[in-house]
């Protein structure tokens, strides 16, 4: 495999989806799939996966991005977020699979239903939000960034985390709260 | 105008894909009509986008891409023979659902108690979690219960009240452990709610002590 090649913009993952969409272009979905393909393993395995599952699901995600590459609309939501969903949904997906339903994906994917046209003032929102939540995550106090990302990957709502820690189960929740309420502060302070 | 919504930690598990099937598809009704909630969620998906982007990437095994290339390959080849979904049984039962339920089996509606009929939700490839809709008459007044999970029940046509307010079309109300509640319908008209427990008690279980003091047990 090789090396990571540095950061891929917002814009040029854009760029690259929508090649996708339009000429099944294969040069730009291997430009995709060595950027986002180990960072999704990555992302997996954290969110409690083991490496062989992690890999297989970031294969199957990668694959989607393929096919579902005409559903991305730059206009609701970037890149990167719009990938992260869909790796959301096959994760969702292989619980099921396995017997351990942790929730249901694809068919409740507002993604794949067929929407109304995007406003021009929702379009620009949706544009400007992984960047103002990225801002947002910087501006968190770092013990609260810290709670929010652990809590995203499902570390933080298990209770020997908080034995581990050593503070109660309802601390840990009382700071995912207070962490969210945060975010939502910062949030609605940069719009 | 909706007043209640969900609260961001089931916002944040809905975008972190934590929240249990049952919930997960309440909320998804509520954020079908709510835009504050859909851009909420909006923004903690881009948390995930975010945080994708930014993590320490781990190499995947010699020839993933080849493997991946040659699954679109074969895709591409038996491209327009995909098998047909299967369709859930759907009753008809005299409401227009929202559209994310357009995939759900919805039951026949059933008796339950004087004023009271269910309706069993099932999702696809998922017969365990616990959604029901709820059809209660006009100025019925529900017996008092705790809840041992959370509790999502989202308002589709009329209204109810409880302590905490009033619950109309479009509402969502999450009811936790600590909620101690007697909701009831207002006069105006009959109640219809799409509602689910987190975990997997059976669905008599909630049933029981939702319905058991009408029974004067």
């Amino acid at each position: 495999m090789r090396k990571d090649q540095g950061v891929l913009s917002a814009q040029e993952a854009s760029r690259l989806l929508a090649a996708v969409a339009a000429r099944r272009d294969r040069a730009a979905f291997a430009v995709l799939f060595a950027f986002y393909a180990p960072r999704l393993k990555a992302f997996l395995k954290r969110s409690g996966m083991t490496a062989s599952v992690a890999e297989d699901v970031a294969q199957e995600t990668m694959l989607l991005v393929w096919k579902k590459a005409s559903y991305f609309d730059p206009a609701r939501a970037g890149a990167s977020t719009w990938i992260f969903t869909i790796a959301r949904n096959a994760r969702i997906d292989r619980l099921r699979r396995d017997g351990r339903p942790a929730a249901i994906a694809e068919a409740f994917d507002p993604s794949d239903q067929p929407e109304e046209p995007v406003s021009g003032e929702q379009a620009m929102i949706a544009a400007e939000r992984e960047e103002r939540v990225r801002t947002a995550i910087a501006l968190l106090p770092p013990e609260q960034a810290d709670i929010l990302k652990k809590s995203f990957f499902g570390e933080e709502t298990q209770s020997e985390i908080a034995d581990a820690v050593g503070i109660p189960l309802g601390t840990v929740k009382s700071r995912v709260r207070l962490a969210l309420g945060r975010l939502r502060q910062i949030l609605d302070d940069l719009k | 105008m909706i007043k209640h919504h969900p609260s961001d930690e089931t916002l944040f598990r809905y975008a972190n894909g934590s929240l249990e099937p049952g919930p997960r598809i309440v909320v998804a009704v509520h954020v079908g009509g709510c835009e504050a909630c859909f851009s909420r969620i909006g923004e903690y998906e881009a948390v995930g986008g975010s945080l994708l982007h930014d993590i320490e990437p781990e190499a995947l095994e010699t020839g993933a891409l080849d493997r991946v290339m040659a699954m679109i390959d074969a895709d591409e080849a038996g491209r327009g023979a995909a098998a047909p979904k299967q369709r859930l049984p759907r009753a008809d039962i005299g409401i227009r659902l929202p559209q994310v339920l357009d995939d759900c089996g919805i039951g026949p509606w059933r008796w339950i108690g004087p004023g009271v009929r269910w309706s069993r939700v099932t999702l696809p490839g998922d017969d365990s979690a616990n959604v029901m809709l709820l059809k209660v008459v006009a100025g019925r007044r529900l017996p008092e219960h705790t809840h041992v999970g959370a509790e999502y029940t989202h308002v589709l046509k009329g209204s109810f009240s409880d302590a905490r307010g009033r619950y109309g079309p479009g509402d969502l109300d999450e009811a936790d452990d600590e909620v101690q509640h007697q909701p009831i319908v207002d006069r105006e008209g009959e109640c219809i709610c799409i509602a689910a427990v987190e975990g997997r008690t059976k669905l008599r279980g909630f049933f029981g002590r939702l319905i058991q003091p009408l029974f004067g047990g």
